[in-house]
């Protein structure tokens, strides 16, 4: 567990993180060792001369004022510990996010990373500040005491220390038997969360078809699921529970029976019998505690091993000695790439000389989307090689790639902020006359005109408060301030309304002007535009040519727009 | 303290917790014998010394009678503490799966346009997370904290019958504790805590903003300056938490040093010996002090303890109960029954704000056999017109219609099987494609499932999936967005309604889906009333009605031809729209036709 902690840390805390574990120790280790001083004192006051007792309660006063000190500098050593740690993970964590593939990014990850990255993690930390003490002084102290039980009586000490091992397998073996039960249970929880979320979702449908509640089986039964994963939960872990206390309380019936059999022989003295079984009550409480710690400890173990197994996943890895693209040119060489266990790109070659336009049309998940992402470096090939400027694009440093594309995507997230800031992306050091040129060349002065606040209005989160093709406008209007050579642009028409859409293609002709581009796009009128016309399926190029060529030569390209053109003017009126 | 006088305090409605009141009061009531019994080899010990430490001969009987009442004891405590915490965990589990229960059943009676206004995430984390945090109230709360208090009220009161003076000084450890309690409550750390909630809340917010815009952060350059903002928020939240954290470190710690054994015990044996020096106390009777006296500080410890769970055990309960009390749209007494299927919108207002109408008076009557085309620039409201059809929001003034009865006065299930719509979000359950199209209408046979996909243009596809149409969508296959709209238009054709609402989505994602799309309105077409946000210009022109909208207001409708030739604002937009598209229709000179 706490090699796990440190793991994820990372080396840096670790010293701090050990200081300040053996400074719980030496503090749990004091306590045990003041308790030595009953003995004396607890025979002087149970014999005949309890007056005696007097020096020994004072120095048993000066080991607790000691025990104080040493338990205030511990507790703030793990606070501190745990804030410092704390604010070094989120950095980490943040900074690896921010390097992860966007490949990795997938729709269910959104919600996971913000859980871990929010509740999770404070979860996570919280196991020193919180928890820590408690667990190294539940087994420290108990340790240190049955070693002044040794110490004073050999006999009673032996039946003492025979709890040692139980203790520690039954640890063990509950540890093992829980993390199997807590697995099944963190993924039937994970299982009815999304249930939820599409029984929220898909609520007008399921009226429709009065499915409610208890009506939607594949909802209920998944909650039913859970229900039945924590009672596996409770019963794995009830007998490691019970198995503990049985083993506490045997030994302490065990001391009970022995102290007693050994007072009545005379072998030993009340006064230590009595002080002996004290403190073995000592021992008792901390020890049971245990199972309520680990479970804790559990919760907070799941946590940890989720961030670690994010942590280790490796990023694309940055070029030792990056090269420099040399042109705008792109190109796919006998490319192939796999995702979810399919070959979404094969064996594809193809190259866009600088300055060209080049429309990929296809099917629906015919793979266009990736051939973008490929060049953007989103995800790294599994063969062959994608080349922007006559460039390996794994041998270009991430930020001289980025620095030469700029993409505009189907769906467009904006940031929470105006519609100013959005834009100052494509470029934070741009001045203000430069972000209103851009925002003019998209045409986003209208729609600024029509908002409350105008340049200071606030898109809202995602952008929820503009509609789609405003948040479309928004950015081209980012990806023109950015000025890139490559240009990438993803089916940005399909999800516009005509106003839009017209506003859309001024700005979108405006960013394609003297750069090389590469559109995915399923209306022709975008596709017209473009020098040469890919027709792309099952991730190969099945037709290659000009527009109007390929419609000539009548094969699936032209098919493909056969049904997509109706009779486009009604007979009643043109 | 027991959960059911919580449930009456907190639910003044319907009791969340009362069902379980019986069950709840068998776990309290093994914990509290449970724990109880757990003091009796204490007292064994106690007794011990009493015999061992009396003058005279020593009674071996009484002392193995001591022992083995005290080994009973352990028994007990082990088998009842055991009973009670099986028992609260399985009364959890039931009680989390009826609050879960509940919360489906009445998120499936809210007006669908209460979504609209909530994030998905937030009522999924309600019905998951949420009801988990009340895990601790339900299985530990009761028996836990409720022994923690009946556990030293028994010890004190026999502390007491030993001897009053030195009771009185064991409890001035817990006296100390609970001093200090006042400074943890200052008006100082309250405002920390709020502010360490609302920094919490912050850094929630900036994960996701930061993972959901990922892709535009990378895309944008500089990944150093992309999660800044989650880094802020972060050494913000990491700030408070460590002030907050230092402004309760001394208090905290003081207040574990006075519960922490030794200091307790060294208080006792203070006490003791004095007494005992000055002849006012039998030596055997420091033993029980020293051994229960420890034990009196459980209650301050437990409140410590279980104070956060139990404070964001709360926390959820009110979120719980935030879903629970959201009032569903009000279903008729006495439903009643449309006459025809003529959909008529009278006077028609509506605003999502109070102070902003989207829909500025409508009057429109859809007609039976009619299409019905709705135009107009985006902003115009006619995405909530159609949302008023199948009653997602009931009109803040005036009313609609079908076949003569008002929408309020029609039973709903009654009226999802008169009204189907397709609109753009289409959303496809983890379930196999059969059951994605048979949705609404989920007895209906294998073979009009077919005949709907096929209508749909979606049957070849289906084909070619693993296990056709049993195959179980996100799991076994994965659907573009596209062929997720077709199956959404099979779903329509499928469910069969007299009436049809259509948004001809700005995001039909491919050729052969406006193909469908096109072939479903043709099929559905006869006597059915068709309402369709129209965004091609055939559509428009192929309907029977035109509804021009501006600014939440009908300014011109007729029939196609009829508003062309006005040469009104329709026309106008009817020009700019063939100029926009004008690109698209050039090729077809080219084809073959």
């Amino acid at each position: 567990m706490i090699r796990m902690l440190l793991r994820v840390l990372g080396h840096e805390y670790a010293r701090a993180m050990r200081r300040t574990v053996a400074l719980m120790t030496i503090t749990a280790m004091a306590e045990g060792l003041s308790y030595a001083l009953l003995v004396p004192v607890l025979r002087a006051l149970l014999g005949s001369t309890p007056a005696d007792a007097w020096p020994w309660l004072i120095a048993f006063g000066a080991a607790v004022a000691g025990y104080a000190v040493l338990r205030y500098l511990s507790d703030l050593a793990g606070m501190r510990v745990g804030t410092t740690m704390l604010r070094g993970m989120y950095h980490r964590l943040g900074e690896h996010l921010a390097r992860l593939p966007i490949g990795w990014y997938s729709s269910g990850r959104v919600g996971e990373v913000s859980v871990m990255a929010s509740r999770g993690l404070l979860q996570a930390m919280g196991v020193s500040a919180h928890l820590l003490a408690p667990f190294v002084s539940a087994l420290v102290t108990p340790a240190t005491i049955v070693a002044v039980m040794l110490a004073f009586d050999w006999q009673l000490g032996l039946a003492a220390l025979a709890a040692a091992p139980v203790v520690a397998a039954i640890q063990a073996w509950t540890a093992r038997s829980t993390a199997a039960a807590d697995a099944d249970r963190h993924e039937r929880d994970k299982e009815a969360a999304g249930r939820v979320i599409e029984y929220l979702q898909a609520q007008p449908v399921l009226r429709a078809g009065g499915r409610t509640g208890e009506r939607f089986e594949a909802l209920d039964d998944s909650l039913r699921e859970v229900r039945r994963a924590s009672r596996r939960t409770v019963l794995a872990t009830l007998p490691g529970a019970v198995g503990l206390t049985l083993a506490v309380q045997t030994v302490f019936t065990v001391l009970l029976v022995l102290g007693a059999y050994l007072a009545l022989g005379g072998s030993i003295g009340a006064a230590e019998v009595l002080t002996i079984l004290v403190l073995a009550a000592r021992c008792a409480d901390p020890l049971l505690s245990l199972s309520d710690i680990g479970g804790k400890l559990r919760g907070a173990r799941s946590e940890l091993a989720r961030l670690d197994a994010v942590l280790r996943t490796e990023p694309l890895p940055e070029p030792a000695e990056p090269v420099q693209p040399e042109h705008a040119g792109l190109e796919f060489d006998a490319v192939t790439f796999r995702h979810g266990g399919r070959r979404v790109i094969d064996d594809l070659s193809l190259s866009v000389p600088p300055g060209q336009r080049l429309a990929v049309v296809g099917p629906s998940g015919a793979g266009k989307s990736t051939l973008l992402q490929l060049l953007a470096r989103f995800h790294d090939v599994d063969a062959g090689a994608v080349r922007v400027g006559g460039v390996d694009v794994r041998a270009i440093s991430t930020e001289a790639l980025m620095a030469r594309i700029a993409i505009v995507f189907q769906n467009v997230y904006l940031f929470d902020g105006t519609i100013e800031e959005n834009i100052r992306l494509g470029r934070p050091g741009a001045g203000e006359a430069e972000v209103r040129a851009a925002a003019t060349a998209a045409r986003l002065d209208e729609v600024i005109e029509r908002l409350p606040g105008g340049w200071a209005a606030n898109v809202g989160e995602g952008g929820a408060l503009l509609s789609g093709g405003e948040r479309q406008r928004v950015s081209i209007a980012r990806a023109l301030l950015k000025d890139a050579p490559v240009v990438l642009l993803d089916e940005v028409t399909s999800a516009l309304d005509p106003v839009n859409e017209a506003a859309v293609h001024e700005g979108i002709e405006r960013l394609m002007a003297g750069r090389t581009v590469v559109m995915v796009a399923h209306r022709m009128r975008t596709v017209r535009r473009a020098d040469r016309v890919v027709f792309l399926d099952g991730g190969r190029v099945v037709e290659e040519g000009g527009h109007d060529e390929l419609l000539r030569r009548g094969g699936r390209y032209a098919a493909f727009w056969e049904i997509a053109i109706p009779a486009a003017y009604p007979r009643s009126l043109s | 303290m027991t959960t059911t006088g919580l449930a009456q305090e907190e639910d003044p409605s319907p009791p969340l917790l009362r069902p379980y009141g019986w069950s709840f009061a068998g776990v309290v009531l093994l914990q509290v014998i449970g724990a109880v019994a757990g003091l009796a080899p204490l007292l064994a010990v106690v007794e011990l010394g009493r015999a061992l430490l009396s003058p005279g001969p020593v009674d071996h009987g009484q002392v193995w009678l001591v022992v083995i009442a005290g080994a009973a004891g352990l028994l007990v405590r082990l088998l009842f503490t055991a009973a009670s915490s099986g028992l609260g965990h399985v009364l959890d589990g039931r009680v989390q799966l009826a609050l879960r229960r509940r919360l489906a059943e009445r998120l499936g009676r809210v007006p669908i346009g209460w979504f609209s206004r909530r994030r998905t995430g937030e009522l999924a984390k309600v019905v998951g997370e949420d009801v988990s945090a009340v895990h601790p109230f339900i299985a530990h709360a009761p028996g836990e904290l409720v022994s923690a208090f009946v556990v030293p009220l028994v010890s004190l009161v026999y502390l007491f019958s030993v001897d009053w003076r030195l009771t009185l000084i064991t409890l001035i450890p817990v006296v100390l504790a609970v001093a200090l309690v006042p400074l943890l409550m200052l008006p100082a750390r309250l405002r920390e805590q709020e502010e360490y909630d609302a920094a919490m809340g912050r850094i929630a917010n900036a994960v996701v903003e930061f993972v959901q815009g990922i892709a535009v952060v990378k895309a944008f350059g500089g990944s150093e300056r992309a999660h800044r903002r989650f880094l802020t928020a972060a050494d913000d939240f990491v700030g408070i938490f460590s002030r907050w954290v230092r402004g309760m470190s001394a208090v905290a710690a003081g207040m574990q040093l006075a519960l922490s054994p030794p200091f307790v015990l060294l208080v006792v044996l203070i006490g003791g010996a004095a007494l005992i020096t000055s002849g006012g106390l039998a030596p055997a009777d420091l033993l029980p002090f020293l051994l229960l006296g420890l034990g009196l500080t459980a209650p301050v410890a437990a409140l410590g303890h279980g104070f956060d769970d139990l404070q964001a055990a709360r926390r959820a309960v009110g979120r719980i109960k935030d879903v629970l009390d959201v009032r569903s749209l009000p279903e008729p007494a006495r439903p009643a029954t449309p006459l025809g299927h003529r959909v008529e919108l009278r006077g028609v207002r509506f605003g999502y704000e109070a102070d902003r109408e989207v829909l500025r008076g409508i009057d429109l009557v859809l007609e039976p056999g009619t299409v019905t085309a709705l135009v107009g620039p985006s902003g115009s409201g006619k995405s909530t017109l159609v949302q008023l059809l199948p009653r997602f929001f009931d009109p803040t003034h005036g009313a609609v219609l079908l076949g003569g009865a008002d929408l309020r006065e029609i039973d709903s299930r009654e009226l999802y099987r008169l009204v189907s719509f397709v609109f753009q979000d289409v959303r496809l359950l983890r379930a196999s494609v059969a059951d994605n199209i048979a949705l609404a209408v989920p007895r209906a046979g294998h073979d009009d499932v077919v005949r709907a996909a096929r209508l749909a243009g979606i049957h070849d596809r289906v084909l070619e999936l693993p296990r056709g149409y049993d195959t179980v969508l996100g799991e076994e296959a994965e659907l573009s967005g596209g062929e997720a709209q077709r199956i959404s238009i099979a779903r329509a054709l499928l469910a069969d309604t007299p009436v049809l609402v259509l948004d001809e989505a700005t995001a039909f994602a491919d050729p052969q889906t406006e193909q469908a799309v096109r072939r479903a309105l043709a099929a559905l077409a006869g006597e059915r009333t068709i309402l369709v946000i129209a965004h091609r210009l055939e559509t428009v022109a192929d309907a029977d009605t035109v509804v021009m909208l501006d600014d939440g207001a009908i300014v011109e409708r007729g029939s196609p031809a009829e508003l062309l030739a006005r040469g009104g604002r329709f026309a106008a937009f009817w020009q700019s729209h063939r100029s926009a598209v004008a690109g698209d229709a050039v090729p077809q000179g080219d084809e073959p036709r």
